[in-house]
């Protein structure tokens, strides 16, 4: 993010007032640290005016009475102890700051990504990966200032320039009324000026969206922009767009940077007012107070005017922390509330048997977002150890069925898995009997062997090997020097897609479930390769029931039972079961 | 700083604008305090009026008020004007010098990576002229001006005066920075790891629901978040030694100057009025510290982001131009000649690969992801050259051609191909910078998006990308193929054209290719269903090796 005091292309964030209070609530999560932070600043306040009123007696007795040197020495020890207490305080307040900070925000990240783990898988197909990872990471560590600093930061402004105030009126009232007069105008002043800033902001909103992404956008280009040799003209136009941005900045900060003029107004106001009042009243020029004011008092206000202010600007220096909160909760507002479904629903509690499962479909009927209904009012049986196909081209809803049967994915009708409702079965029991391959499986930042034992913690070493060359795994794994050791995954080793289904077919491997479903187990596999995974696949599918959502016509003619999905309807295909040999045989033509 | 030394140096009145106003800014303050302090003590002293002069001082005190608030808003003012402009044209630079250095090998695979470490690079570099150096420049012009004070006043304070601002103001920081790089480093690792952490539970949700291992999902979340907050707040108490030291450093300059002041004052070296002055005046100019010590925590990034920016264009261009090129004939076969390819030994990518492409043929390359078929495409574009064997246009070896000339002859659609931000026109224009309308639709319409675009209320204008209109998967994959069949080329070469595209449109795609690139040579690699109309031949690889031609 930029650091731009007052960024034009991000300012005018406003939040709902329910995305407000979550933010002030999460301030729970800092606990005693918090509060402790908040305070100190407030009893360093104190040594503030310790300090002033001991600088000023020092001077006052040098000036005035004539005290010996001895006594000197002990005051100005005095003055360099409250200085040292009140770096002391400083640090410990810097430091609980952001030990609250810290806390809270691994608290809101552990909340958040609960939140997104219990969303529908639906919700996630809608939404980007990076951007949901980019909340978790920089979205929250936005909110660090707000905590560690404005927080503080703001609650001090609050108090101490009241409280100074207030303190000074029985020193002297005028200057006290010149203090408690100015300190709350400053930040009226200054929410003024900010609300015109904003509306600055406004106008120039969709222009600065718009043109500020473009050096990001044509970098990312770059190489499209070269091929068709038009890369030298965007120079111009970054160029352009960029002097643009400027410009529009400007226009903004114009307006935005009066606010800290209107600081600079009062304080320097409230210093020279304090001077020029306190001078003319030693020389007799203005008499507004009853009693005469001695040099240590006038000293005293004088010294305490830069610190009325301070923490104004203080906080001031921190504001650019509150807008930064704010953008990143508008941003990440939509995963702060967890979802309703899963808050509400009970969670079911029936077991499912072992062994064979059988699958029964009644009038089921599925939606996707953008194509509309892809399976309309559905029937379908599944006998207990079936082994049975779905075609279709992509796109039709094949994936869709099969994700509906293993409760990633909502639907309308019935379906029954060995004899239970699918929306009574016990999460567990559901994911320990039911096994399902996707279609775009993921490898997870680790080794091999790491992903392959996701699907069972306990299992030994050899077998996870054994399923991992059941799944051909070794093809590939072995032409690293690591084998099943080699990293995968982000920062690990990279993957091909037919690689990654193999791993993930091998974590089915390592399992007992009664009921699989498979999409699309041959994907981006060569016709050699693709024959060894389906005679794998039939070799372990044996006493369970398989279900395989495939556009390969191969592994279709190798199960008992080949449907066709067409028009949101799924039709038996008229066909008798061959051999793995045979379907290999056949084979020849493209895919 | 290479970089920015010569942008900085162009703009160099700016900042010294900028720098004049900021020094005056302290000093206006640093001035009305130590006039205030001295006006008052010299009333209380002098007691009556006829005994003081009234009228320079109430003017001086009136006057440095208004030049602080003046000269703080013109500071602020021109040096992000002058920031600003610096920063657009760091950017358009950057620009350029890339273009001859992509694609780069090690980051053809990650360009997203890399353009977003170096759009944050160049975010790390944004305000650290006004919001560190600025200031830091600021102090030492401080400390020369705090040094003729005391020298001129309290001249045995000079050595402790000038030492403690110069500790508090320009050394803390510093150790600060370079105290913090390491630590600094383990957080940017704890945070990417979050990142993976977070991604693995995101893209691998079905997944972990599936596999009934959630919880293992969200228990290294967990840890990674942990791991995270112990990096952070190693660093947060070296940062919170800033604050703590300012106030020690400036509280202690001020009583060590009090106490050598009410020596002098003792001996009548001094006066009253003028102590008061000279200590008020030095707290005044100890504000600077504050914006020094928040901006001191971005050197270090900043620093670090120039070093990784500056490495990046002063590399030499892996492919360069011949001295002396030759010119491509307008037509003519494609001739790929014992072609081997591989990122070092032990990777081969494609080895011993032969076939000619007449000018008119259409060829489909088959094979699966990974076999080598978008490297074959990216080295007949030359986005890199071969290791062995030789890919020649008309007779003529790509590598003695120019690049521009080449691009004029062969266009490629890469997989990833962006819709940039702009309108529809502008990113149809970028394959044809003078097509009218009619010839935009036309192209459109041979990728089967004219009806889409001619649909949307601002048709060729309607504004795609951040904030605009956004385009399916599907729709973006044919907006940039119309914009391929927009160049000029004779050569067409796509890189898997129906990525994205659903079953039916992908095969109303294939059979419409045809039409859509009549009279020009076609290569397309793809791992799709070809009609059996749409190419003239079918070449397979199969792990980098040419294994069969099949002619339709």
């Amino acid at each position: 993010m930029s650091t731009i005091e007052h960024d034009p292309a991000s300012a005018a964030t406003r939040l709902g007032a329910a995305e407000m209070a979550w933010l002030k609530a999460q301030r729970r999560a800092g606990g005693l640290w918090l509060r402790v932070a908040i305070a100190v600043p407030l009893v360093a306040g104190l040594f503030t005016v310790a300090q002033a009123f001991t600088l000023a007696t020092i001077i006052d007795r040098a000036l005035v009475g004539n005290v010996p040197p001895a006594d000197k020495i002990g005051q100005v020890l005095q003055l360099v102890a409250i200085i040292c207490a009140r770096a002391g305080l400083a640090l410990l307040g810097e430091r609980l700051g952001s030990r609250a900070s810290e806390d809270v925000k691994r608290a809101i990240r552990e909340s958040l990504q609960a939140s997104i783990m219990a969303r529908s898988p639906e919700w996630l197909r809608e939404r980007s990966s990076g951007v949901l990872a980019s909340q978790l990471v920089d979205g929250v560590e936005a909110l660090d200032g707000y905590f560690a600093r404005f927080l503080p930061a703001m609650i001090a402004a609050a108090v101490l320039p009241l409280a100074f105030a207030i303190g000074l009126m029985p020193v002297d009232i005028v200057v006290g009324a010149l203090f408690l007069v100015t300190a709350p105008l400053i930040p009226l002043f200054m929410a003024l000026v900010g609300w015109g800033a904003e509306a600055a902001s406004r106008r120039h909103m969709t222009a600065m969206t718009r043109l500020s992404g473009l050096f990001a956008d044509r970098l990312r280009g770059i190489l499209v922009l070269k091929l068709f040799g038009r890369a030298e003209d965007e120079v111009a136009r970054v160029k352009a767009a960029s002097d643009d941005v400027a410009k529009r900045t400007l226009q903004v900060l114009r307006i935005a940077f009066l606010s800290s003029a209107v600081l600079e107004f009062f304080a320097a106001i409230g210093v020279a007012g304090v001077a020029l009042y306190v001078g003319l009243t030693y020389v007799g020029f203005i008499d507004l107070r009853g009693s005469t004011l001695g040099l240590q008092a006038g000293l005293f206000c004088l010294l305490m005017a830069p610190e009325v202010y301070m923490p104004l600007r203080t906080l001031a220096a921190h504001y650019h922390d509150r807008a930064a909160a704010k953008a990143a909760v508008a941003d990440f507002a939509a995963l702060i509330d967890t979802p309703e479904d899963v808050a509400a629903s009970a969670a079911p509690t029936k077991s499912l048997p072992t062994g064979a499962l059988p699958v029964t479909i009644r009038r089921l009927t599925l939606h996707a977002a953008g194509r509309g209904v892809i399976l309309d009012d559905v029937d379908l049986d599944i006998l207990a150890g079936a082994r049975i196909a779905i075609l279709g081209p992509s796109g039709i809803g094949k994936s869709s069925l099969i994700e509906a049967m293993a409760r990633l994915r909502s639907f309308e009708g019935s379906i029954s898995i060995g004899g239970v409702p699918l929306g009574e079965i016990d999460e567990g029991s559901l994911r320990r009997e039911v096994a399902l391959l996707g279609q775009r499986p993921r490898l997870f930042h680790g080794t091999i062997a790491d992903n392959i034992r996701l699907a069972r913690r306990d299992a030994t070493d050899s077998e996870v090997s054994l399923a991992a060359d059941r799944a051909l795994v070794g093809d590939f794994a072995d032409r690293t020097p690591d084998g099943l050791e080699t990293a995968m995954g982000e920062r690990g080793r990279g993957v091909s897609g037919g690689e990654a289904h193999r791993v993930a077919l091998a974590r089915i491997f390592l399992r007992d479930p009664g009921l699989i479903l498979l999409d699309e187990p041959t994907a981006h596999l060569d016709a050699v390769t693709e024959a060894r995974i389906i005679d794998a696949i039939l070799a372990f599918a044996e006493g369970r029931t398989l279900v395989v959502v495939t556009h390969s016509e191969a592994v279709a003619r190798s199960m008992d039972r080949i449907y066709r999905i067409a028009g949101g309807r799924l039709l038996p295909v008229p066909h008798r079961p061959v051999g793995v040999a045979s379907a290999r045989r056949e084979r020849g033509d493209l895919p | 700083m290479k970089l920015l030394w010569p942008l900085i140096l162009r703009r160099a009145p700016g900042f010294l604008l900028a720098l004049a106003l900021s020094v005056l800014t302290l000093a206006a303050g640093a001035g009305l305090l130590g006039v205030s302090g001295w006006f008052l003590t010299g009333a209380a002293l002098a007691g009556t009026a006829v005994a003081f002069e009234l009228f320079a001082p109430s003017s001086a005190v009136r006057g440095l008020s208004f030049l602080r608030i003046g000269a703080r808003y013109g500071e602020r003012m021109t040096g992000h004007a002058v920031t600003l402009a610096m920063l657009s044209e760091l950017r358009s630079t950057l620009f350029a010098r890339l273009i001859p250095l992509v694609p780069m090998k090690g980051v053809a695979g990650r360009t997203g990576d890399f353009v977003a470490r170096l759009t944050a690079d160049i975010e790390a570099l944004d305000m650290v002229m006004l919001q560190a150096v600025l200031p830091l420049l600021t102090a030492c012009t401080a400390a020369a001006g705090l040094a003729l004070m005391l020298w001129l006043t309290l001249p045995e304070a000079v050595p402790v005066g000038v030492a403690g601002f110069a500790l508090t103001a320009l050394a803390v920081p510093l150790a600060l920075v370079l105290g913090g790089r390491r630590i600094g480093a383990a957080t940017v690792s704890a945070s990417s790891d979050l990142r993976v952490a977070a991604l693995d539970g995101i893209d691998g949700h079905g997944d972990l629901v599936a596999l009934g291992a959630t919880e293992a999902g969200m228990e290294r979340f967990n840890a990674a978040a942990a791991q995270l907050r112990v990096a952070r707040l190693a660093e947060a108490r070296r940062v919170a030694l800033g604050p703590a030291l300012a106030q020690l450093g400036a509280g202690l300059t001020m009583a060590a100057t009090l106490w050598l002041g009410l020596e002098a004052l003792a001996s009548d070296r001094i006066s009253g009025p003028i102590l008061t002055g000279v200590l008020l005046a030095i707290l005044g100019l100890f504000e600077v510290t504050g914006p020094i010590l928040r901006g001191a925590g971005r050197i270090g990034s900043a620093l670090a982001a120039s070093r990784r920016v500056s490495e990046i264009v002063t590399t030499r261009p892996l492919i360069r131009d011949p001295l002396a090129p030759a010119r491509l004939p307008g037509e003519g076969p494609l001739v790929i000649d014992h072609v081997s390819y591989g990122y070092g030994i032990d990777r081969p990518v494609l080895t011993d690969v032969s076939f000619t492409a007449q000018p008119g043929e259409r060829i489909a390359i088959l094979g699966a992801s990974g076999s080598g078929k978008s490297t074959l495409l990216g080295l007949i574009t030359r986005l890199d050259d071969v290791n062995a064997g030789a890919i020649r246009f008309g007779g003529i070896d790509i590598r003695d051609a120019t690049l521009a000339d080449l691009h004029d002859h062969i266009a490629l659609l890469t997989q990833d191909a962006p819709v940039f931000i702009g309108t529809v026109r502008d990113n149809l224009r970028i394959g044809s910078p003078f097509a009218d309308d009619a010839t935009l639709y036309t192209a459109l319409g041979n990728a089967r998006l004219a009806e889409f675009v001619r649909g949307l209320p601002q048709g060729l204008d309607t504004w795609l990308g951040e904030s605009g209109a956004t385009l399916s998967a599907g729709q973006a994959r044919r907006l940039c193929l119309a914009r391929t069949l927009l160049s000029p080329a004779r050569l067409i070469l796509l890189d898997e054209p129906t990525a994205g595209l659903d079953g039916a449109t992908e095969a109303e795609f294939l059979g419409d290719l045809l039409t859509a690139t009549e009279g020009r040579t076609l290569v397309v690699a793809t791992h799709a269903a070809l009609p059996r109309a749409a190419v003239d031949r079918v070449v397979r690889f199969e792990d980098g090796r040419l294994v069969e031609t099949e002619r339709r």
